[in-house]
């Protein structure tokens, strides 16, 4: 660890570097391949791939892989990889053209990964994402969800001409299962205050207080200490390795770049237009530039005449102007106001961890409950707004349609 | 997780009596075929649910009874209180001095508002005693006076006040041959207000009861006790604990919730049924014996051929072939009376329960076309013997059970009111013409829905 690397790099050195650096990378990596599977797709071999599509689709995937995700076939895992490199902005075509059962294309995985490497914090992420967590946690904002839907559950597939009575039942079954997540969210909660309130006291640490789920079972079950101490264990060699592959990774690099030398010229980074659909989209092009001619001379057309004619109607008109532009501002600002976090949030955003504090006690740092809880019921008041206009919307709507047939009888549904 | 009953009317609350002693009964049982652990996770699972503790440790029912006047609310209590073993909290009562006279109208427009507040706030003490609420469980009978319109009312606001929680409503199908003349205007009334406010109707028939006391309970002296305590008995064994998953050896924390999202999760379709088998009497029960493919073989054409018990059953009664198009489906169920289900849940309690075969039950040819046996179809189990009997399974089904009673329901009650029989009794009280016909469309689309699977 304090040991400086020499100026001068012997070729047993150079040799051994590589190799060292990729196995740092792999022990960094959940499902990391071994180093002879990056050589093996320098060369493009097939029996690199299907480690690599497993790789991307772990690396890619949001959240801590559970059963559903891993039990994707290949295919699938494939298929999932391809559009999300594509929704993330990878530019090569190649990829895009391999087939789906995965059994070739290790070459264009190599460098989607480097890619991936290259562009942002993605190692930080995913050690971030596998982190054992000792304390009780629980999500302050929804963005994360929100930003990656995540792969699709096994087993979805394509049907035509599905009766609508089954999808009511899919809808209705959905809205149950929103309940009952709530009563169970609900349950958990009544169920960590007792324990919290039980525990109070028996924590080393005394800005925490009391122990956590897992620190109370830690002390209930020597079996599932050892287990939370393999799982510390293997986490702080990942750390080491993220460490190590921080100091060797200018050799990767290099050998990246020998990498996408070996690409075929075909294989270019370029975005190019299909030829077949170049043609298609000329007469669209020439549509639109007619249009934008056409828009750009009204708007000249109505600039004058607003600035010749009005001359005493022009105090009313601003003042209209003026008037809308204020709504607008403000409609704007309550948007936004109810999007932020109430003014004085600005914690991070990802899982906190739930202290229990008596009434009085010294303040901490951290975010408080109710804070949080106004924050959420600001934007909870706003998505119930919009969601009532929309619904309104529809029912006008539908209204309108209905009056639109004659000789026909509209029968609301029961309930809301 | 817990469930709060509330329990309306004569009716209701005679029925909650016995659903709250058949739980205990059972969860006290000696003869539960299984290890002493076992038996006590159960214990601590139905307690949970249906009983909250108290410092003297007699288990107190989570339940709220409501009756316009005193008596039977008096009689259930010193009933329950006297058998030492669990009781009521008397603070969860509320009762009047005056009837209802049977006037849905009066129980809905009258009672209902006047008495909101209390009614509410007893259930609001209730369900700050649970450390987390699964639902709502009403015992109600549909056409009687005080339970139909009230308990509409109670549904009604339960839906405003806990919107979130589930709401499941137990109904009393009035016999056939009733003895109120304006029960076919509270049935209708009932339902439709239900249907609008409530997740789920479990109902059940009194005429179907009274055949399981008279046939294979061999009562002579048929007595509204002896039908009470076969529902409970019915009730108990949907509602008891059973393991979460296969596999699976924790209890499952939310039955109501996990029977709701399978069975009635399409707005239309809220109709249960409830069925049982074996139901003998105590003295017939210790020389029997079964086998899970008889009890299953039985349960399964009870089910398509909408039979309530197992003794006379149908077996003419077939599936349609599969592969017939549609439309000679429909008419293949018209002439031999097939019940088609759109879910159904199969509960086995018992010795080797593992061993049980349910696949004659994910026939699709059992289920409407748009819904396919493995949505359709689920099935829960527990080794815990469920009251003495050695193998027990019950079905709450989601089918074409009940479409032949409400279309005579609706019928009844339609003709009277074409000649506006009587109607003077509800509009005295607030309940107009625009009312019934409201009802009317309702229950209409209903059956249409029901028929067309």
């Amino acid at each position: 660890m304090g040991r400086r690397r020499r100026c001068r790099v012997g070729p047993e050195d150079a040799t051994r570097a590589l190799p060292e650096a990729i196995a740092a990378l792999s022990r960094t990596l959940p499902v990391g391949p071994s180093p002879e599977i990056f050589r093996r797709a320098k060369f493009d071999c097939p029996e690199a791939a299907p480690a690599l599509w497993r790789l991307l689709f772990r690396v890619l995937s949001p959240g801590p892989a559970d059963g559903a995700s891993a039990s994707l076939s290949l295919e699938a895992q494939a298929r999932w990889v391809k559009s999300a490199l594509h929704s993330q902005g990878y530019p090569s075509r190649a990829l895009a053209q391999l087939p789906d059962n995965g059994s070739q294309g290790s070459r264009q995985l190599l460098l989607a990964l480097a890619w991936l490497l290259a562009r942002g914090p993605l190692l930080e992420q995913l050690l971030a994402q596998g982190r054992v967590r000792l304390g009780d946690e629980m999500p302050v904002c929804e963005c994360e969800a929100l930003a990656n839907p995540g792969p699709p559950a096994p087993g979805v597939e394509e049907v035509s001409g599905v009766d609508v009575r089954h999808l009511q039942w899919l809808m209705g079954k959905l809205r149950f299962r929103w309940r009952n997540l709530m009563a169970s969210q609900q349950e958990q909660c009544a169920l960590l205050g007792q324990i919290h309130l039980y525990t109070r006291g028996c924590h080393s640490n005394r800005s925490l207080g009391h122990l956590s789920v897992t620190e109370t079972e830690l002390l209930r079950d020597p079996e599932g200490g050892r287990q939370l101490l393999q799982r510390l264990e293997s986490e702080n060699a990942r750390l080491e390795a993220a460490l190590e592959w921080r100091r060797r990774q200018l050799v990767f690099w290099r050998w990246m770049d020998t990498v996408l030398g070996a690409c075929p010229p075909e294989a270019t980074f370029l975005p190019r237009i299909h030829e077949p659909g170049a043609r298609a989209l000329e007469p669209v092009a020439r549509e639109l530039h007619a249009l934008r001619e056409q828009l750009r001379g009204a708007v000249e057309a109505r600039r004058a005449a607003g600035a010749a004619g009005a001359g005493d109607r022009r105090p009313e008109w601003s003042a209209a102007r003026r008037a809308l532009r204020q709504a607008v501002g403000q409609d704007l600002a309550a948007l936004q106001r109810a999007w932020e976090r109430g003014g004085g949030l600005t914690q991070p955003h990802g899982p906190h961890r739930l202290v229990r504090m008596e009434a009085g006690a010294p303040r901490g740092p951290g975010l408080r409950a109710p804070e949080v809880i106004e924050a959420l019921r600001t934007q909870e008041a706003h998505l119930e707004a919009v969601l009532r206009r929309l619904q309104g919307q529809c029912r006008r709507e539908l209204a309108r349609l209905a009056r639109a047939l004659p000789g026909l009888i509209w029968i609301p549904p029961p309930g809301r | 997780m817990s469930i709060v009953t509330v329990q309306l009317g004569q009716c209701g609350n005679q029925i909650g009596f016995e659903v709250f002693d058949a739980l205990f009964s059972d969860s006290h049982c000696p003869q539960g075929l299984c290890s002493k652990r076992e038996n006590e996770a159960y214990q601590a699972s139905c307690k949970e649910r249906f009983f909250s503790e108290e410092e003297n440790g007699v288990p107190i029912a989570r339940a709220v009874l409501v009756d316009m006047e005193p008596k039977v609310i008096n009689q259930t209590l010193s009933k329950a209180a006297h058998s030492g073993r669990w009781k009521y909290d008397q603070h969860s009562c509320f009762c009047q001095k005056q009837g209802s006279g049977n006037n849905w109208a009066y129980g809905y427009s009258v009672h209902g508002p006047r008495h909101k507040e209390s009614i509410m706030d007893l259930i609001q003490k209730e369900v700050e005693k649970c450390d987390s609420l699964s639902g709502f469980f009403i015992i109600m009978s549909m056409a009687g006076g005080t339970g139909s319109g009230l308990g509409a009312f109670v549904t009604q606001n339960l839906q405003d006040q806990y919107s979130n929680s589930l709401k499941m409503n137990q109904i009393i199908w009035p016999y056939g041959t009733g003895e109120v003349i304006v029960q076919n205007y509270n049935s209708i009334l009932t339902l439709s207000h239900l249907y609008r406010s409530s997740d789920a109707l479990l109902v059940h028939e009194n005429d179907a009861i009274h055949k399981i006391c008279a046939k294979l309970m061999n009562i002579k002296q048929i007595s509204f006790r002896d039908i009470n305590q076969v529902l409970a008995h019915q009730l108990g064994s949907v509602f008891q604990p059973t393991y979460s998953g296969e596999g699976s050896w924790h209890y499952r924390r939310n039955p109501l919730g996990d029977l709701m999202e399978n069975l009635v999760p399409h707005p239309e379709f809220k109709m249960l049924g409830v069925g049982n088998i074996p139901q003998m009497s105590e003295n017939s029960l210790a020389y029997s014996t079964f086998t899970w493919a008889g009890l299953l073989k039985r349960l399964r054409q009870m089910l398509i051929s909408n039979a309530k018990m197992e003794e006379g059953i149908d077996w003419q009664v077939r599936p349609p072939l599969s592969g017939l198009p549609t439309l000679s489906k429909m008419s293949t169920n018209k002439e031999f009376h097939f019940n088609t289900s759109i879910a159904n849940l199969v509960i086995l309690r018992g010795k080797d329960v593992h061993s049980a075969d349910v696949g004659a039950f994910k026939d699709p040819a059992l289920y409407t076309s748009w819904l396919e046996p493995v949505h359709a179809f689920s099935v829960w189990k527990t080794q815990r013997a469920f009251s003495k009997y050695e193998k027990s399974a019950a079905l709450v089904s989601n089918s074409q059970f009940l479409v032949k009673p409400l279309d005579v329901t609706v019928g009844k009650a339609w003709n009277m009111f074409a000649s506006k029989a009587y109607i003077h009794q509800y509009t005295k009280f607030g309940i107009e013409e625009e009312d019934f016909l409201d009802s009317f469309t309702l229950l209409e689309q209903v059956i249409a829905s029901y028929c067309n699977l």
